[in-house]
Parts: structure tokens; sequence; C-alpha cells
């Protein structure tokens, strides 16, 4: 279930055009990656938030649409190179689903450039931070989701 | 006794395993082992396990990421109840028998405690030790406080110390001076500070006068010059004299005893440090108006300014030392009236002596203590100033030629004497003063008369007028410390002068010391003293320094403190004085050569000690200005920056504040350990060939000649490049690569191949291309020998689509391109080329040179296998037993890996399943006895009650509370929803923190527990048990990764991060509270298997898996056992005879009563999942099994190729085999054979043991006619390990090779067609025949074509699948790669198992393979069935996919997607609109990826623990609306237990 008042004390630091970019990780080479990344001190934008899931293969087209329905900036999917996916072929069928999503969102006149599929294995720390810097600058240079309300309305919607 | 019958070997057998080395085959052995019930110790005398594989980028043929394939198993191996990792330990012997050993292990200390480290990293952001990075391959630096590598485990840090720097050795009080000059290096002076004054009170005083002993001992003199290391001391001193003085902190008294300590020179004030520091109350009484004692009294204002001395006293005296100057101690029983519970004595030597010749008492002959004293004196207005009108204006003689003599006449140049000159028995060589300050005296003017004897002293009218002299001509000490002199006759002089300053020697003033004191005197007129106790003959009476031992230096007296404070607590504490003996660290003294071999070798620079800048002589008479003037910051850090880092660590202590953990123990000491168990296994692993033993090639001496390991570390992401191939002279990058192959095999002092090389070259050659496209690679090799699985495709691919290219050429040598570092290769160009291209020499130049190093056996295995007794060959492999290879020559001891030959990874995991399952039939009736189980209390029933979180935030020392606010996430979190409790901590992972989680959970009624921390991959079981401890299900916890994803990765942005931390904890919490309690059910075994195929595979098999007691039934087509070891009639060696072997075999499988062989019979089908399988044979048995063993194996190839089958005369191998082995006496030999390699779909694949066998059979002709011509036409020979010995032999014997290329094969023609069909003839009649056969082949190297006319032509045809393996692959719905060869589940570290839980493959059936390897491929296969069968019962359930067959329209899009083919259209379950049939996914074999759930168009699937509600919890958290619902499915049982429905 999603909380209802989670966002009602939303940190003070985070100004009105912190972009929200939700990653979805697979376990095996993606999140270890990021784990990598952080162990060698690899410095990138804070806009991305991790969602860890067992394979890519798991990525669910409604979630990622719900996602940016929601008011995500973007979404970027990160799974392990490809022929090295842990359960065979998971990040190929999520390839084709983002894909897929990708298709979607130019049918409705979003930019199906807010949704991009990253592949990269466990020991490539390097490219994580890459994969979170380009995505960062990419939605930077989209900016902020149209459909996302800006902060005031929300406010006004809770009061 | 035989271990196959299961019945263990003696009756004390124990359940446990020693694994010997913890690279990829120990931690499978250990794996398989402890899954089957065993308790297994896996020692690593690393510090980490992971091994060479860890090492690697990418792996061959899949490219498959190294770290990826090996990571969870680390991770596996890590936390594994059963598994005891022993790092920095070695296996030192041996003893017991089979069944029941006992291990001898040493344990090196790591000095960090594993069960304490947490694994954060802060000693290593303080370790100011830097040294080449091993697991770089010494291609980056690493600290001495040190992981080997990120994901290492145990992932606790380790401290690498070599001994005791010889500096610090020399040093009397210890100093740690490698310690502070490595943070000098670093620019850290307040630590270097610290260091000092951790041994010495007196940086700035020894900084200046201590003789520094350390250099004479440092290790950089055999280099150039040592280290100037009291400048470096000083340079810190006057650091910290340049800062304002803060009075440091009194420390409280803690200890009721209060000590007096007489004399406040260097020895009595490090004393009272010592002790005030202990707590005790301290007293010193100082005779003299100032404290310092002979510092500050002694040694001229010029060499030690005042001020230095009066801060760093007033440092010890803030410790709240009472201090009573200008106080004469009379009486020492006063002392203890007065309440003193113990007295030091540390008066000193002040008492400066004359000699006793005429005129001594002369007015104008002064004493060297009284003299100096004054002058210091005289400058605070507490003494006459007679010292300076005594010498103003005179010729002034110094009797004396020691340091204080120095001191007398540069004290007496300074006050203005008219001349100054120094007189000294000893020559100008035996002065016991420091060379440089004779110098620094002889450069101020000073005269020096050495050699002389003192008569008189002239009186001239109650004056002095001059010293009457005579040479010496020898002087020396005899062994009681006599003196004996030698003058020469006739040599009276008299040096004139007016004032003579005696500087002799001092003693000690005892006159306060009563006769009846008790207190006992030498003869020498010191303090008699206990020497290790400092103790004097009255009990509580102490006395240390000059006072006992006579005028010494500075550091002595700081020593004599230190040593003298420690007995002084002994004795308050009433504990004995002596000291318990300490076993020490070596000292690390290098040898002259092996710093000539490191200056050469480029790790040593050579560069002289940065000189002392110094004021000049001609500035320095005017006054007592300091002479030297110490090092400004960038000399210091440069003469730092010299430094060995002899000792590596070197205890500066810097980690020991650091840690927040308390983990860290300098003390720690070697031990030796005694462990029983029941078998060992050896996995120690290869060591890369010495790369710079090849002078030719200059490695070590070319900066860009790399080898294939440092290469593989250039590519890897997370190597010294971050991934990016440079080169190391000038980190450009490389446009050319060449790659040697075969450097350390092959070769004269190796005569094996190292059967990786080729591969990973390839592999390494196609990983740079993919980096640089447009990078040129070049492979200089004799052979290909891409002879497993894929191999040769992959070989094809490197050069097809990647262009590397190949050269048949071994590179003979390299040279260095002058100014350019490039590399000039020269090689025979043309001859490989099938043209007949004319041969040329070339040489070009390369960017970077690869070398492909072999594998040789490193000296600590050698002595290993010494150690315990085991045979091994001249190279140190190990021998093992014949058709039993993993069994070593000592009964229960096996060996695995590169140990018995070298291998690739495959086959070395093989070699450990197969070894596991080995010590498994040893140990069967034992199996269980030691492993152990965690004991939980039952799950708390959560349902129905509102989420209650608990969230736990970790500061991880400072890598995340360095970098964010961790008190305001853990408030933020506090007013989350559904969190009834936060709180931070400074490490959660800590065990204390641990429990306190579990107390939480209980006492605070929390339902739900996220951790902010680190990494899930890592952290959460142990959290997860933590809650599962507290009665909570394991499932109902997260994590928050505000490590790994925010700290580490912001670190320069606390508000983002915090902030970023913040809503990662959000998410948490919100998907914490839609989580579920997730149920995993066992589900029944049974404990029998069925093998399929009666060959040397499924026979081997078939009784490992009864001697471990599983029943067996053994499936064969034919009627009789035995597969192609039937055809199989003698051995390369002829030293056994395979087929005593086969009889043997079949009789023992005969034998067994749990083997069941179902001959002429075949699987009908097989229906049911891991654990539970039933299938049906053509004989009508129904058998139930819990796996399936593939060994169906393969047959020879017998195609039209080379016109097989037109005559009689053209034989396969096997074919040739045979007649050879049944050859009659009668018949004739043939006299000519030709062979041809690669036939048929040979072409396509490497045939692996084609080549082995051509020679075995022409070998075996030779023996028996050795006039028998053989020729082999061939495109490689690949021949791998030690095969390679066959075509050493073969070309020994004269057997010809002729090399082809598949674009231009050999041609037979049968010139007398008549013969043909009649097999009959056979060869009986072929010389009979007029050269009936024609073969012609083109030699590449020379270059034209041969006409060969054989009596015999034998083909070497591959394995293929056995017939109808095709067929029974679809039945057991398992996949087979292109030539119909079972594929396995992954090709490195599943090599025997298939995708498929619960079924194993082994032998032919999965490539072609020689008797041995099918024989250990067998056991492993074994060993991986048996990790199912020993189960208690098989988990199901947990996080997987469930149908919830009300949506289920029954549509196959599950069954057609998912990897696995779990889930099946089940007719007795209802569907969507009450239709019957719907999916079924049976929980024991789903892998829970969830590709079907996101692919079910009528959602009917949840992957549960990712249920959709849960997902959208996380992102509703995150993402502005907030309040994100998501349509909740409708619940379902999770997970249900659906065996009813199949069986």
């Amino acid at each position: 279930m999603g909380t209802p008042d989670a966002r009602s004390q939303p940190p003070e630091q985070l100004g009105d055009h912190q972009l929200n970019i939700l990653a979805f990780c697979c376990h095996y080479c993606a999140y270890a990656a990021a784990d990598l990344a952080g162990s060698l001190r690899l410095q990138y934008p804070p806009s991305v938030r991790v969602v860890k899931l067992p394979c890519t293969g798991k990525l669910d087209v409604l979630l990622v649409l719900g996602a940016l329905e929601h008011g995500a900036d973007g979404v970027m999917v990160a799974g392990c190179l490809e022929g090295d996916c842990h359960y065979q072929n998971g990040n190929l069928n999520a390839k084709r689903r983002v894909g897929y999503v990708q298709a979607l969102l130019t049918e409705i006149g979003l930019e199906p450039e807010r949704v991009r599929m990253f592949n990269m294995s466990s020991a490539m720390g390097q490219r994580w931070a890459e994969a979170v810097t380009a995505m960062d600058g990419q939605i930077r240079a989209l900016g902020p989701s149209p459909l996302r309300r800006p902060a005031d309305d929300l406010d006004a919607e809770r009061r | 006794m035989d271990p196959i019958s299961g019945t263990p070997v003696n009756e004390q057998a124990i359940g446990a395993v020693m694994v010997v080395g913890g690279g990829i085959a120990g931690m499978q052995a250990s794996l398989d082992l402890a899954d089957q019930g065993f308790k297994v110790y896996l020692v690593e005398s690393k510090s980490a396990i992971g091994g060479h594989m860890a090492q690697l980028d990418k792996t061959f043929p899949t490219n498959d990421c190294a770290m990826c394939v090996i990571s969870p198993k680390l991770v596996e191996t890590g936390r594994h109840l059963n598994i005891e990792i022993l790092t920095n330990a070695d296996v030192l012997a041996v003893d017991g028998q089979a069944g029941n050993f006992s291990v001898r292990l040493r344990r090196r200390p790591r000095y960090i405690d594993p069960l304490k480290c947490v694994g954060c990293g802060d000693c290593e952001k303080v370790c100011p030790i830097l040294l080449p990075d091993e697991f770089n391959e010494g291609m980056a630096p690493r600290r001495a406080v040190y992981r080997l590598y990120p994901q290492a485990i145990p992932a606790a840090y380790a401290i690498e110390k070599k001994g005791i720097a010889p500096c610090r050795d020399a040093c009397p009080a210890g100093q740690r001076a490698q310690g502070y000059i490595a943070l000098v290096r670093e620019g850290r002076y307040a630590d270097a500070l610290r260091v000092i004054k951790e041994d010495n009170p007196f940086p700035g005083i020894c900084g200046r006068i201590c003789n520094h002993r350390c250099e004479l001992a440092c290790n950089r003199g055999l280099a150039d010059e040592p280290l100037n290391i009291h400048a470096l001391k000083r340079f810190v001193a006057d650091w910290a004299m340049s800062q304002d003085r803060e009075p440091l902190a009194a420390v409280p008294q803690t200890r009721p005893q209060r000590v007096a300590v007489i004399g406040a020179g260097p020895c009595g004030l490090t004393a009272a440090k010592d002790l005030v520091t202990l707590g005790y109350g301290v007293t010193v009484f100082e005779a003299l108006p100032v404290a310092g004692g002979m510092l500050r009294v002694g040694v001229p204002e010029y060499r030690l300014p005042s001020a230095i001395v009066d801060r760093e006293v007033q440092d010890i005296l803030d410790l709240g030392v009472d201090l009573r100057l200008s106080t004469t101690v009379h009486d020492l029983d006063d002392l203890f009236v007065q309440g003193f519970e113990a007295v030091l004595i540390a008066v000193g030597a002040h008492e400066g002596k004359k000699l006793p010749i005429p005129g001594a008492d002369l007015p104008e002959v002064l004493v060297n203590t009284q003299f100096l004293r004054d002058v210091r004196l005289a400058e605070l207005g507490q003494a006459a100033a007679a010292s300076r009108e005594q010498v103003e204006g005179k010729q002034v003689l110094v009797l004396g030629g020691g340091n204080v003599a120095i001191d007398c006449a540069r004290t007496a140049v300074r006050l203005g004497a008219r001349s100054v000159a120094l007189s000294c028995l000893e020559s100008r060589a035996q002065m016991p003063a420091h060379p440089s300050e004779i110098e620094e005296a002889e450069a101020e003017g000073v005269q020096l008369y050495p050699a002389r004897s003192f008569r008189r002293i002239r009186d001239e009218g109650g004056h002095v007028s001059g010293v009457e002299c005579v040479d010496v001509r020898s002087m020396e000490f005899d062994a009681d410390g006599q003196l004996k002199l030698e003058t020469e006759p006739d040599t009276e002089h008299v040096i004139a002068c007016d004032a003579v300053i005696f500087s002799i020697g001092q003693r000690v003033g005892l006159a306060f010391i009563p006769d009846d004191a008790g207190v006992g005197i030498t003869r020498q007129q010191t303090i008699a003293v206990n020497p290790n106790t400092f103790a004097a003959t009255r009990p509580g009476v102490f006395a240390a320094g000059d006072a006992t031992t006579g005028t010494a230096f500075v550091i002595e007296a700081v020593a004599a403190g230190h040593k003298v404070s420690a007995t002084i607590h002994r004795y308050l504490a009433g504990q004995p004085l002596e000291l318990r003996f300490a076993p020490d660290l070596p000292v690390v003294k290098m040898a002259a050569a092996d710093v000539q071999t490191r200056v050469h070798g480029g790790e040593i620079r050579l560069a002289p000690r940065v000189p002392m800048p110094m004021i000049p002589a001609g500035q320095r008479l005017g006054g007592f200005a300091e002479v030297e003037c110490g090092y400004s910051e960038a000399q210091a850090q440069a003469e730092a920056a010299r430094c060995l880092v002899c000792g590596v660590c070197a205890e500066c202590l810097s980690c020991v504040y650091a840690c927040g953990a308390k983990a860290i123990n300098h003390d720690e000491v070697e031990r030796t350990e005694t462990i029983p168990v029941g078998a060992v296994i050896l996995a120690p692993g290869y060591e890369p060939y010495q790369a710079e033993l090849s002078e030719e090639f200059g490695f070590g001496r070319y900066p860009n000649v790399v080898t294939a390991l440092q290469f593989e570390r250039l590519l890897s992401a997370s190597g010294p490049t971050a991934g990016h191939v440079r080169r190391p002279s000038d980190g450009a990058r490389p446009h050319r690569i060449a790659f040697l192959q075969c450097v350390g095999s092959r070769d004269q002092t190796h005569d094996y191949c190292s059967a990786v090389c080729c591969m990973y070259a390839a592999k390494e050659a196609v990983m740079a291309k993919e980096h640089e496209p447009d990078t040129e690679v070049h492979i200089f090799m004799m052979d290909m020998r891409a002879f497993s699985k894929g191999y040769e495709d992959y070989y094809r691919r490197a050069q097809e689509k990647y262009g590397v290219r190949y050269h048949r050429s071994r590179i003979s040598g390299l040279r260095e391109e002058p100014g350019t570092h490039r590399l000039l290769v020269r090689w025979q160009a043309g001859a490989e080329a099938a043209d007949g291209g004319r041969p040329t020499l070339v040489e070009e130049p390369f960017d970077l040179v690869v070398l492909s190093v072999g594998m040789e056996m490193s000296p600590a295995v050698r002595r290993l296998g010494r150690e315990l007794g085991i045979e091994l060959d001249p190279y140190g492999f190990c021998a093992t037993v014949r058709f039993d290879p993993l069994q070593t020559s000592r009964p229960g001891i096996f060996a695995v890996g590169p140990f018995r030959e070298p291998k690739d990874i495959p086959e070395t995991v093989v070699d450990a399943s197969g070894a596991a399952a080995q010590a498994a039939v040893l140990l069967a009736s034992v199996r269980g006895s030691l492993a152990r189980e965690r004991a939980y209390p039952p799950e708390r029933e959560v349902a129905g009650e509102p989420p209650r979180v608990g969230v736990f935030v970790c500061h991880c020392g400072s890598n995340i509370g360095g970098f964010l606010d961790v008190p305001a996430v853990t408030d933020y979190a506090r007013d989350l929803p559904h969190v009834a409790h936060a709180e931070h901590m400074l490490y959660t992972c800590s065990q204390d923190s641990i429990v306190r989680i579990t107390e939480r959970v209980k006492e605070l009624g929390l339902n739900r527990v996220v951790v902010a921390s680190c990494t899930p991959r890592t952290h959460e079981p142990l959290f997860q048990d933590s809650i599962r401890a507290a009665g909570l299900n394991p499932y109902l916890f997260e994590m928050a990764n505000i490590r790994n994803q925010c700290s580490w990765v912001h670190s320069r942005d606390w508000a983002a991060a915090t902030a970023k931390a913040q809503e990662l904890v959000r998410m948490a919490a919100a998907r914490a509270a839609a989580l579920e309690p997730l149920q995993t059910m066992p589900v029944n075994i049974e404990r029998s298997a069925l093998v399929i195929g009666g060959g040397p595979a499924g026979m081997t098999a078939a009784l490992a898996l009864a001697g471990q007691g599983f029943p067996v039934h053994l499936v064969e087509r034919e009627a009789q056992l035995g597969g192609n070891l039937r055809n199989m009639f003698y051995t390369a060696d002829d030293a056994a005879d395979p087929q005593a072997f086969l009889q043997e075999t079949v009789d023992r499988v005969r034998r067994d009563p749990l083997i069941h062989a179902h001959l002429d019979a075949e699987l009908v089908d097989t229906a049911g999942f891991v654990g539970n399988f039933t299938s049906r044979l053509s004989d009508g048995t129904e058998i139930r099994h819990g796996v399936t063993l593939v060994a169906t194996g393969g047959q020879e190839y017998r195609g039209d190729e080379y016109l097989y089958g037109a005559d009689p005369r053209i034989l396969t191998q096997q074919q040739f085999e045979a007649w050879l082995a049944g050859q009659p006496a009668d018949r004739p030999w043939p006299e000519s054979v030709v062979m041809i390699q690669c036939v048929g779909p040979a072409e396509r694949y490497c045939g692996r043991i084609c080549c082995a066998m051509a020679f075995k059979n022409a070998l075996r002709l030779k023996a028996l006619h050795p006039a028998a011509q053989v020729t082999i036409l061939y495109r490689d020979i690949r021949v791998y390990g030690f095969g390679e010995r066959l075509y050493t032999e073969a070309r020994r014997q004269g057997v010809r090779l002729v090399r082809y290329d598949f674009d231009r094969k050999p041609s037979v023609q049968i010139a007398n067609p008549d013969l043909r069909g009649r097999a009959d003839a056979a060869v009986a009649d072929a010389d009979h025949q007029p050269a009936g056969l024609l073969v012609r082949a083109w030699d590449s190297v020379l270059g034209r074509e041969l006409e060969l006319r054989p009596d015999l032509l034998v083909l070497s045809t591959p394995l293929v699948p056995s017939a109808g393996a095709r067929e029974l692959g679809s039945k057991l719905k398992v996949p087979a790669d292109a030539d119909g060869f079972f594929l396995e589940a992954h090709v490195k570290l599943r090599p025997v198992d298939f995708a498929s839980e619960g079924l194993f493959l082994a032998g032919a059936a999965h490539y072609p393979k020689l008797l041995e390897e099918t024989i250990v491929q067998a056991q492993a296969a074994a060993s991986r069935a048996a990790t199912i069968l020993a189960r208690p019962a098989l988990m199901a359930g947990g996080a997987v996919a469930v149908v919830e067959p009300s949506r289920c329209t029954g549509c196959l899009t599950c069954v057609r997607i998912c990897p696995y083919g779990v889930p099946r259209i089940m007719t007795n379950i209802t569907g969507v609109g009450n239709i019957a049939g719907a999916a079924h996914i049976e929980a024991a074999i789903c892998q829970g990826c969830g590709i079907c759930a996101s692919e079910c168009p009528a959602r009917a699937i949840h992957v549960l623990h990712y249920r959709d509600d849960q997902m959208m919890a996380t992102m509703g958290a995150l993402l502005e609306s907030g309040g994100v619902t998501w349509e909740r499915p409708t619940p379902v049982a999770s997970p249900p237990n659906s065996l009813a429905t199949i069986n």
C-alpha cells in the first residue's frame, strides 16, 4: 500500500528542481555495480534512487508507467550485460519492455528518453557511475516531467 | 580398507574436512561438503579467500565477468554455518590417517579481530604506509592495513607486518621511526608528533642531540645513504614548536600510591610521565633551579635551545607531575616517611672529574660539567658569570675527546676565547665524539691535538701556562676495562694555554645516600641495581639512567625511564618485577644484494639524503644561535619519501585510534593450532611464472612489458586504471599490443603446457578490442590450444569478428626502442600463409607487450607437499593415483586444481566437487556429526497487527556519519508513517548492535525492521538473522543502502547526501510496512539417484553415490557395462591396464548392494522435480529418485571423410588401437602410417583427446616396431597440460609432423580400387599390395606438396554424442549445444549441473574427454547430486512466483517465457471463469526471477516479496503524489504446498 502521508515532511534540503529518477537494478549485476561504485568512492549526481529487482526480467511495464504517471522524471533500468543474465535472458525481456514503454511514451507525446536501459557487470562500478551521470544529464536536459505537479499544488491539496 | 564400501576407515572417523586454499576450487569443495553435512575448515594463506579468479576481469569462453560469477560464491562461503574460514593460516603438518587426521596450522596474526571488524575502512584511511598492491599485481599502491579487494571475504581488514624496522630495533627507546617518517611524508605532522611521543617525550631534544643509532641501522644505507631520521624528528618537533602550545589536560590520579622521583633529567621525567599517565601520584625532586637535567645544564644552547627543553618538560608537568625545584633530597627514609611508596633515583652523573696530575688545582683549571652548567645557569641569572671571565680572551685547552669535551670547546669559542684547542688520549679516529661534531668544532677554529698523554699542567706563578704532553703510540682497554697505554719515547712537548678544561668523564653524585640507607653502590660509584628490573638493593627503591650506568645518551635515559616506570608499576601492583617472555617480531634486515636487485629492478630509485641546512661557520661564533637550521616542509617530505618501509606496518597506531569498533590489537602473535579432521583436500592453486626470469623479454626492465595477470587488472573495471588499458611507461593508450605465448611453458625449464594461456590470451585480446576497437592485437604462438567446449569457436570469433591476428612464431627476445619505450618484436612472417608466401623476417614496434605466463607451483606449495609427505613431481605438481586422479599418495588427502596439473577454471571446479565426493565417501558414516544448525525461537504471528517499523541507522564509523547527518536521518525516520522506533548506532553490524536490534524488536513489539546502512548483498542475511532471533519472519526486513548508494558517492555534498538518505529510508520504511511474512516449507527428498549410462562416467558416479549410502539405479542401453572404456587397451605410458580397471570397476558395481544395474534398458519418461522424480524404464521398472545424472558418453565418429569405409587400410584411432593391442606376432607391421587429425566434426569443434590418442598410438607402434615411419598431418597440436610430454616424446621418436590448413586439406586416393570393400583383407595383406594408398598434403612450412604412400591411414575422428542422446535430452528437457553435447548450467561455476535443478551430467555426454577427466567429472557430478540427497529436506518457497488461478486464462505465456521451464498448465486447477486448466508454478524449483510475472497478460502471477503493492509502496514513498495506490491482488496462500497436485 502506498503511504498517504509519506511525503508530509519532505526533506528541507530538497530543492523544487530536484530530479526524481528511479533506477530499477537487478540484484546480481547492476545493484552490485552500484555497490562497487560506492566502494570506489566514485562521485555522481544524487538524483537517482535505486529500487532493487531480483532480475530486470521482473521489470513490469505498468510499474514503469506508474512511476512516470506519478511524477518520476526518469526511469533507468540497469541489468546484466547481454548474454550474462543470471536468469539466462531476463535482461533481454527487460530490453524489449523498455523499448515498448518508449514507444508508448512517444505515442502519448512524452519524451521516450525518460526511460533508458543500461547493461553492466557487477565489476563495472565505473559504468554505473557513468550511467547515473548520463541519465541525470539526459533528464536534466529534458527538464522535470510535465506529469509532475508543482510542489505548491501539492501543498494546497494537502491543506 | 575399501573407502568405496562406505564403511569408515576407522572407528574414530571425524565428520570434518580441511580444505587448503581459498580459491575457486577451495570454495567449491567447501560448499559441496558443507551442503552435504560436513564441517569444513577452509584454510587460506592470504587474508581473504578468492584466489586468482578474483583478480580476473572476464572468463573465457563466455566473457562472463569473473567477479560476477565468483562473488555470490564468496558470500555463500563466507556465511555458511558449517564453513569456518581460517585466513593467514598455513598447514604445517598432518598426522594420523584417512578418517582421523590431526592438522597442525600456523596462524599468522591479522592484528584485527575479524569478529569485531565491521569492514568500515576507517583504519585504511589513516594508515600512512604505502606498498605495492599484490592484488593489482603491483600496479597500484595499497596501505599496510588493507582488504585484499573490495568484495573480499572475510570482509574484515588485516594488517601486514613484516617485522620490526631496523631503525626501531636500533633505538634503545624503540622509537617507531618508520611510522612517523611515513606520517611526515603524508604531511600529517601532529600525528607524527604523537607517534614520536608514544615512545619518547623529548622529540625536539632527541631530534637535535641524539646519537641516532637508527641511522646506522637504516636499510636505505645499503642503496645509497641512510635516511636523515634525526632531522625528520627535529622537523616534527620544530613544527610543534611553531604551533601555539595548548596546555595539556592533567591525568586524574586514579591509583592511591605516590612515587618520588629524584632528579628531573630525561630519565626521571620519562618515568614520571609514564607513572602519572598510569594514574599514580608523582613528585619529582630536583636540586637545580631548572628541570631537564643535563639537557638543560649540560648541553650548550647552540645545540639545544632552552626553549625546547622547557616546552617538552612542561608537556610532562601538565599531566599532573608535582615538580619541586631547588629541592635536594638528603635522606631516602624521609621520602618513605612522607608516604611515597616507591622512590626512583635518577640523579644522573653531574660531577666532573680531574686527572690527578700536578697543576690540576690551579685556579684556571676548570671541570666540564661545572663549566657548562655555570654557563647555562648564568643565562638565567642563577649563577655567577665567572665562567665567561674564565675563558674570555684566553688560550683555552680542553682535555678530553668526547662529545662533552667538544661542547666545552665550542662553548669556549662562543664565550670569546682567544683560541681554543682540544687534546685527548685517543687518536683522531678513536675519538668518542661524533665525527660531525668534531668537524663542526674544527670548522669553528678549534685546534685538535689528539693522541696525547698529559703529564702536568705548567704552573707559572700560580697560573696555568701550558700542559706538558707526550705522544701516545697506542691505547686500548683490556677485558677488565683497565686502560693500557703505550707512549712514544722522547716526544715530550708543551701545548701552550692559559686555561684548561677537564672533560674526562662524569660521575654520579651520591652524597645524599647515607651508608645505612640500604642502597648498595658499585665499585664504579654508581647505584647497584638489578639490570632487568632497575630495583636497587632496598625494596621500593629503584634507580635508572646515568646514576646506574655512568654517562650515556639521552635516548638511553628515556629508555631506562620507560623500563623503570614499568617495573615500579608492577611493584606497586604487587606483580612479579621480572617481565614474562613475549615473542618479538623479527627485525627486517635486508641483504645488500636484495637491495641492489630492487635498485636494478627500478623498485628503489637512488636519491641521496636531503642535506640539512646550516648557518655558515663564520656566523656561528658570535653567539649561541643554533647551527643546524632544520628541514623545510618540502625537504622533510622529500627525505621521508626515501624510506623503504622495511617493517611494512610500523605500529604508528593511527589505525588503533581510528577504529571505532576497537578491533585492532597490535600485540597479537603467531600461534599454532591443531584441528582434527577426517579428510584433507589440497587446493593451493598455482603461481604465475615469474616473468623476470625470462630476461630476454625484459620484464621488470622495460616498463611496457606486462604479464597477462597484470593485463587482466588493466582490463578490469575495478583495476588500477579503472578498466582503461594504459601503458605503464606514460599512461598512454596502447595502439598496438603483442601477446607472447608460452612464457614459462613448453620450454627448456617447463616440459608441460599450462593449458590456459592460449585461451586467456584470446580473451584478453578480444577484451582489448572491445575496449578500443581500433587497437591492433597480435598473438605470437606455437599452437592454438583451444581444446575444450566452445574454445575453437571462441578462437575463430577472436580472429573473424575481432580481427585478432595470430602468428605461428615463437618470439626469442625483445628490444626496447630508444626513447619511446616501445618494444620491437621480430618474427618470421609468411611461414604460416597457406598460399606459400615466402618466409621473411619482420620487425615491428608494439606499445605494449603481454607475456602469457604459465603456471608453476610456488615454493610454499612444494613445502606443503613435503611436510605432508605426499608425492610431488619435479615441478612441484602433485602426483596422484592412476584411475583415481584426485587421490594423492597418502590416503585421505586429495589434490585438486592446478596443483595436479595446469588446468582452467571449469576443470578446477570439477576437481573440487570430485574431491568433495571422495571425502564424503570416506566420511559418510559420520556425516552430520559436526555440522551445526541455527536454533531459533518460534515465529511470531504478525498478521493483523498494524505495521510497527523499527529503523536502525548506521554511522558505519565515519563512512556514513562523516558524510551525512545520521542523527537527522534518524529523527526524520522517527516521524515517518508506521515507524515505531528509530535509533542510530556506530556500527549496526557489530555484535552488540545485532543483539540490541533483537532486543529492541522484542521490547518494543516491532514487527518490521529497517536497517539503513550498507548493502543487502552482504549484510541482509545478518540482520534477517537478528530479527529471526527475535521471533520475526526474516522477510519482514528491509535495508536502505545509505552508504554505497549515498554517503560514499555524494561525499562532497552533505546536504544532498542527507536528503537522499532520508528519502532512501522513507522508501525502505514504506516498503517494510507492506512486507508480509513468507514461509519456506520442507519438501521431502527421495534419497536415491538415477544414473543414465553405464560407461566409466556412469559407473564412477554410481559408485561414488552408493559409497555415500545412496541407492543408485544405473541404466545402460547395451547388454554390458563399460561404454567407451571397452575400446581402450593401453595407456600412453603403458603403466596401467585399462581393461583390468574396467573389469575391477564392473565387479565393484556388481557387488555393491546399493547399485541396481538395469542393462539393455532405456529411460522411457520422467516426471516430477528435484528431490521427487518418477521415471519409467523400458524394462518396465518405475523408479522414484531425487536426482538424475546423465552419463550417456559418446561414440567415435565414423563418417566417410578421407575415404573412410572404402578401404580396410583406412582406420580410426580406436580401431588402430584395437589392432595394435591385438596384433598377433605373425602378422607383419606396417612400415609407414599416416594419421590425419581433425577429421569430420572435428573441423567444427576440437575433439580434445585426438592429438593425445594419435601420439599414444604412434608411440605404441614405434615401441613395437621401431622401423615404422609415422607421419601425422595436423592443424594444431593440442596436447595440453602434461600431454605435452607425449608430443615431445613423439618428436624424439622420429614421428613426422606436418601441418595443414582447413582450406588446403590433405587428399586421399586409393591406387588399387579392386580392394575396395574387402574388409576381411585387412592389414595383414597390406604389404602385398603395391602402395595402395596415396595421401597428398600441403606442407605449409616447406611451402610444397607432399605425396605419401602409407601402408595404413589412421583418421583421428572425434567423439560425438551417443546415439539417442538428443532423444534423451528432450525427455529430460535438458539443452544440448549445436554439436549435440549436453549443455551445463554455467560453463565456469556449474560445469556438471544442468540448469534444471536436480539434473547433472558427466563424461563424454558433456564433451569428449580423457578417461581420468571422465572419472573426476563423474565424481564431481556425484558430489553435486549428493548435496541434494544429503540435505535433511529441500526448502521450497520464499520469494518465488505464485499463480492466482482465478485470474489465469491458461494462455501459456508463462510456460513459454520461463527460462527454466517451471510453469505448467495443470488441468486439475480451475482458472478464470471456472474453466479447468490454469498455470502452476512449483515453488521447489522456481528461481524467483519474475520474468513470468511481468509478462503475464492477466497479471495472475505474483513474485512474493516483490508484489505490485510492495513495489508501489517503495516508489510511492519517493514520488510526489505520495499516495500512489495499486490494486491489491487477492491474497494467495504463499507458497502453496502443491506437491499433492503433482504426485
